[in-house]
């Protein structure tokens, strides 16, 4: 009998990557995942009972804050956890040889693992999302309701649109969408790490040690640019940290916009821009660095 | 793997020396549209201690804000005032762009806190007591300047100083100045144009001013013609004077 | 002569240790050839090198001199691997997925799709008879069905040569003989087949041809039947002989300048004698 007939090879296949990436988001949603997203839904949900005591602007301030801010670290935490144990995962289960010994280049294995990071985390944060919008929306109407029986006809207009305008402001969208390339681009770099890292727990650590030091490179940015009188060993120190670390705080837009600033289009851009080079530029490094290990 | 590691930490350096410029552009284009408008420095960090600080560095500001807003509030039910007001200077500083907090931070101040003030049981001395009176009042002018400094395009901060010149310091030319340049923001209350000419006639050698401010809000249409309107113009209409062919109708319309 | 499946030539391989100067030198200038349709073992002690070697024939590893091609293609590019199939030693699938869908995976990172690699699911669950646990989650599998289920998914694509680290390992007697018959089966086929294994008896049953590798060298390199025949014996085995036959053989014999070496009863497989035992228990208890 003859033996079958070699097959021609497609050097570039989305296919093979929506492969990989739909069992790594298959893989990661099994994970403890949804305990999070669940601890975030009773978060919101009983952080309401605690504000009786202030009016119901302020209500809705420390509620979209509390939100926000879990959906910020929420996110941030899923990012890395879930990152930082993908390829030790698939290295010691042996996982990765069968992988890799079909025709599938390492560029395409690694940025299928990444989309799977990707995806869970747009389904972490639009199920977030929808679970903000929906207390956000119970409260909006129950203050409504409260108004409507305690206030004069002519005074309820200005009253409701008030309320309507303290909870849902256009700008939550894109800041949405900030903190999710946020917590993309830290997947990316854990993901970076993970290639030449010895161990998930020692992944974990450096990442969230960039992440602090993320958030205080501006300072450090800031000293090492303008003129002062500090010592050429301190500016060198300054400007190995600017250069090597990423300006978390760019992508700080939550505060503000719940104190009311609305995010325009061009900073929009700009800012989702930053996000998106750090994570292809992160990719590829990874990539780089992984395709010259030796397994 | 090592060079390629050694390669790795260079590239990334090369990337740096490309990314730093845009960052130092966005954070130009951030500040300009008001975001990270918060002074983190080290009088904040002894006010908030090191965790709220660590905080609020890490991207939690609002949260740290609010849960000191929560403090100052409580503080005002115990009528700790000076506690309040080292709250309301941490709460400002951290979410400079949220008006709510200096409108009440103003207001604890000029209005709570002034008359506790007056009052005070423990203080004998009348004159003490007003001039501490005067003291709150000041600091609650200071947090709307400082809000509207960092907010300059909302109207809320105006119209309340516009407000606490005309209630308290009893300074109508301010007054006038204030609401004039609250009525000239989008947004700005319908009151704010009237309120600016209100205060503009009791500010002394502005009364002409005024008159001409209140006419034209006058000929703008039925809308405008409220009857502190009518009756300010009337008394200005005989304070300077007007030839009566130049004299509108000021009585208030009758209503069915 | 045709391309051979594998070729390696003048393969070495070190690796640097830690912290030290020396290296370690795992595969030392090896040559061998695999040519197409044969059965091949590759034998060693651990740490003689044979899973490196494996690994670089895969493309997992870099080789530090010489080159290794399967069929003709360098083995440090990604096409060379459209012809193979390999099955680890200990495979772990994705615990979560189904049989079927640990097969779809693979056959999707092949660039099979649709009905085509729908129908070659099934065909290959039929194959290694796991059709009953095709939609039973990997995780509940046990050794011999893991390792079933791993020939399968190297056979996804059709490869013309399968790389088998270890296939019978810690599998119990009757599924170590269903994979050694799918092995002959493959070869049937025409398909190439590189099998590592310590289980030297296996082995000898199925391999044309055996390397053995000790301390990165390859020390002895051929065809089985040659290798370990014993050059100046040979074997007559008779059926329902009288007595009276075999003492003229034995006068025979004693003329010439041969000896008896040996004279008894031949002996079935303790492997078969077991099977025979069970698979009658089977039939008893009703099971498949």
């Amino acid at each position: 009998m003859n033996a079958p007939a070699a097959t021609q090879h497609r050097a570039f296949s989305p296919s093979r990557i929506a492969a990989i990436a739909s069992n790594t988001l298959l893989e990661l949603i099994r994970l403890k995942v949804f305990y999070f997203l669940l601890i975030f839904a009773l978060l919101i949900i009983g952080c309401s009972f605690f504000l009786v005591n202030l009016s119901f602007q302020e209500q809705f301030q420390v509620l979209k804050d509390v939100s926000l801010g879990a959906m910020s670290i929420f996110t941030w935490l899923l990012a890395v956890l879930a990152t930082a144990m993908l390829l030790p995962k698939d290295i010691e289960d042996r996982t990765l040889y069968t992988i890799l010994a079909k025709p599938v280049p390492r560029l395409e294995y690694l940025l299928g693992k990444l989309l799977g990071v990707l995806a869970l985390l747009f389904v972490a944060i639009s199920l977030m999302s929808v679970m903000f919008v929906l207390v956000l929306y119970i409260r909006e109407q129950a203050a409504i309701h409260v108004a409507t029986r305690s206030m004069a006809p002519a005074e309820l207009a200005g009253e409701i649109a008030s309320i309507r305008a303290s909870t849902f402001t256009v700008s939550l969208i894109p800041c949405i969408v900030i903190i999710y390339l946020k917590a993309a681009l830290c997947g990316a770099l854990t993901l970076l790490l993970s290639t030449f890292a010895s161990s998930s727990i020692f992944t974990i650590i450096v990442s969230v040690v960039v992440y602090l030091i993320g958030h205080v490179q501006p300072i450090a940015r800031e000293y090492w640019l303008a003129t002062n009188d500090a010592g050429a060993g301190t500016k060198i120190f300054l400007a190995l940290i600017s250069l090597i670390f990423p300006d978390l705080t760019a992508f700080n837009l939550v505060d503000d916009v719940v104190a009311g600033n609305a995010i325009a289009l061009g900073l929009f851009l700009k800012t989702a821009a930053l996000g998106v080079t750090y994570i292809v530029v992160y990719y590829l490094a990874a990539y780089f660095a992984f395709s010259a290990k030796e397994l | 793997m090592k060079r390629r590691l050694l390669v790795l930490f260079v590239a990334l350096l090369a990337f740096g020396a490309v990314k730093v410029p845009y960052e130092e552009h966005l954070e130009r284009v951030h500040r300009a549209a008001f975001f990270h408008g918060a002074k983190l420095d080290l009088g904040l960090r002894e006010q908030i201690g090191q965790l709220g600080f660590l905080a609020a560095l890490s991207g939690f500001r609002s949260l740290v804000a609010d849960a000191l807003y929560i403090h100052a509030h409580a503080a005002w039910e115990r009528t700790e005032w000076g506690r309040m007001k080292l709250d309301f200077d941490a709460v400002t500083a951290l979410q400079p762009r949220c008006v709510l907090f200096w409108d009440q931070a103003a207001w604890h101040m000029a209005f709570n806190a002034s008359i506790a003030a007056r009052d005070n049981p423990k203080q004998p001395r009348e004159a003490l007591r007003i001039r501490d009176q005067r003291q709150y009042w000041k600091l609650g002018e200071d947090y709307l300047l400082r809000g509207i400094a960092n907010n300059p395009e909302r109207p809320l901060l105006y119209d309340r100083l516009g407000f606490l010149y005309r209630e308290k310091f009893k300074d109508h030319c301010k007054s006038a100045a204030i609401y004039a340049e609250c009525a000239k923001l989008p947004g700005a209350p319908q009151y704010a144009h009237r309120f600016a000419a209100y205060e503009l006639a009791q500010c002394p050698g502005h009364e002409r001013e005024a008159y001409e401010l209140l006419l034209a809000l006058f000929h703008k249409g039925e809308d405008e013609r409220l009857p502190t309107l009518l009756r300010i113009l009337g008394e200005l209409q005989e304070k300077l004077n007007v030839p009566p062919e130049r004299k509108v109708d000021t009585r208030a319309p009758s209503h069915p | 002569m045709s391309t051979p499946a594998i070729s390696i030539e003048n393969l070495t391989k070190e690796f640097p240790i830690p912290f030290k100067r020396e290296r370690v030198t795992a595969v030392r200038d090896l040559s061998l050839r695999v040519e197409p349709g044969q059965v091949y073992g590759l034998l060693g002690p651990n740490g003689s090198g044979k899973s490196t070697t494996m690994k670089i024939v895969l493309g997992l590893v870099s080789p530090t001199r010489g080159r290794t091609e399967i069929f003709g293609r360098d083995s440090t590019r990604v096409e060379s691997r459209e012809d193979v199939g390999f099955l680890p030693e200990n495979p772990y699938f994705y615990k979560f997925l189904t049989g079927a869908e640990t097969l779809h995976f693979f056959g999707k990172l092949c660039g099979l799709s649709g009905k085509k690699l729908r129908d070659r699911t099934k065909e290959l669950l039929a194959l290694v008879r796991l059709e009953d646990a095709a939609h039973r989650r990997i995780g509940g599998y046990s050794k011999g069905m893991l390792q079933r289920i791993g020939l399968a998914q190297a056979m996804i694509q059709e490869p013309r040569l399968l790389v088998l680290d270890e296939p019978t390992a810690g599998v119990d007697p009757a599924g170590s003989r269903e994979i050694r018959d799918l092995i002959l089966d493959f070869k049937k086929r025409g398909i190439t087949v590189l099998l590592c294994s310590h289980l030297l008896g296996q082995v000898q049953e199925i391999c044309d041809r055996i390397g053995i590798l000790h301390q990165g060298l390859l020390v002895r390199e051929g065809r089985l039947d040659e290798l370990i025949s014993i050059e100046n014996q040979t074997e007559l085995i008779l059926e329902n002989a009288s007595p009276e036959l075999l003492a003229d053989l034995q006068a025979a014999v004693a003329k010439s300048t041969a000896r008896v070496v040996e004279q008894r009863r031949p002996q079935t497989t303790l492997e078969r004698y077991f099977l025979e035992v069970t698979s009658d228990e089977k039939k008893v208890k009703g099971d498949p």
